[in-house]
């Protein structure tokens, strides 16, 4: 693929249910109840169940693979977790292309709840692999 | 300065950096993989064949419960995390995976102060080769 710095990564949008926070509690072994029980997520002074910081990764993570394509590797990936997000509300994944040079690629992605703030933030290297410029 | 309960907690979890998880051996299942997939709804066909970025803290980086961290604040919460991939993993891979505690360390937030903790999690595969590395930045509040 033939990426250059400025290039923004087409967005992916998420619109996650409360079912999917038990589906993901179940497929990743985290069975911690703030994801899926509201009274204990109040008792620990949250407003309700929250995302798991780790399911918004991978739909960041999905961002990247889409755009970079099937012979991309991904190298290393960075998220930071600043602001809860919850379900029944659109999630929104974009990112952009920092830099590319030697056929690796900087990436910076974030993740947009309903209000535009970005909640997680994020880096990648990505080796774009054999059809890179 | 006379010490304070706050501060005798925070060393006493501090002495606990350096703690290591037993080492636990998995072998990548393809239905895990295919309900890891549906989960997160990422429907990309190159992940029957490799795990996605994120599969492998479903293979074992769930916090450890060190008694000592339990007795600060009321709840968890997740700070961040750092994967480096060096070798795809793979169905039918068997994965081993060992965590350490490696940092705690106290900040001042809004509503009170924090608990910082880093975990790192290293993956190797059945070669006997790094397959990954997972940092883990995991708060009590």
């Amino acid at each position: 693929m033939s990426a250059q710095a400025g290039d923004q990564l087409p967005e992916l949008v998420k619109h996650p249910t409360t079912r999917q926070l038990v589906q993901y509690a179940g497929a990743s072994s985290d069975f911690y109840e703030i994801h899926y029980d509201q009274d204990f997520a109040r008792g620990t002074g949250l407003p309700g169940v929250i995302l798991h910081g780790l399911l918004k990764t991978a739909w960041l993570a999905q961002l990247v693979t889409d755009w970079a394509g099937p012979q991309a590797r991904l190298k290393t990936y960075e998220v930071s977790y600043r602001g809860l997000d919850f379900p029944d509300r659109p999630y929104r994944c974009r990112g952009l292309v920092r830099s590319v040079e030697g056929g690796l690629a900087e990436l910076e992605v974030w993740g947009e709840d309903a209000d535009g703030n970005r909640t997680t933030l994020g880096t990648a290297t990505v080796e774009l692999g054999e059809e890179a410029p | 300065m006379t010490p304070t309960i706050g501060t005798s907690l925070l060393d006493r979890i501090r002495a606990r950096i350096g703690w290591e998880s037993p080492a636990r051996t998995t072998t990548v299942e393809a239905g895990h993989l295919r309900r890891f997939c549906a989960a997160i709804g990422d429907p990309n066909p190159r992940w029957l064949r490799e795990a996605p970025p994120t599969f492998l803290v479903a293979l074992g980086t769930e916090t450890p419960e060190i008694p000592e961290v339990l007795e600060y604040g009321k709840g968890w919460l997740n700070g961040g995390d750092r994967f480096e991939y060096q070798e795809p993993v793979r169905p039918g891979d068997t994965i081993t995976s060992r965590t350490m505690l490696t940092q705690a360390y106290e900040k001042q937030g809004t509503s009170g102060s924090l608990l910082f903790l880093i975990f790192d999690t290293e993956f190797t595969n059945q070669h006997g080769r790094p397959a990954a590395r997972v940092r883990g930045t995991r708060i009590r509040r």
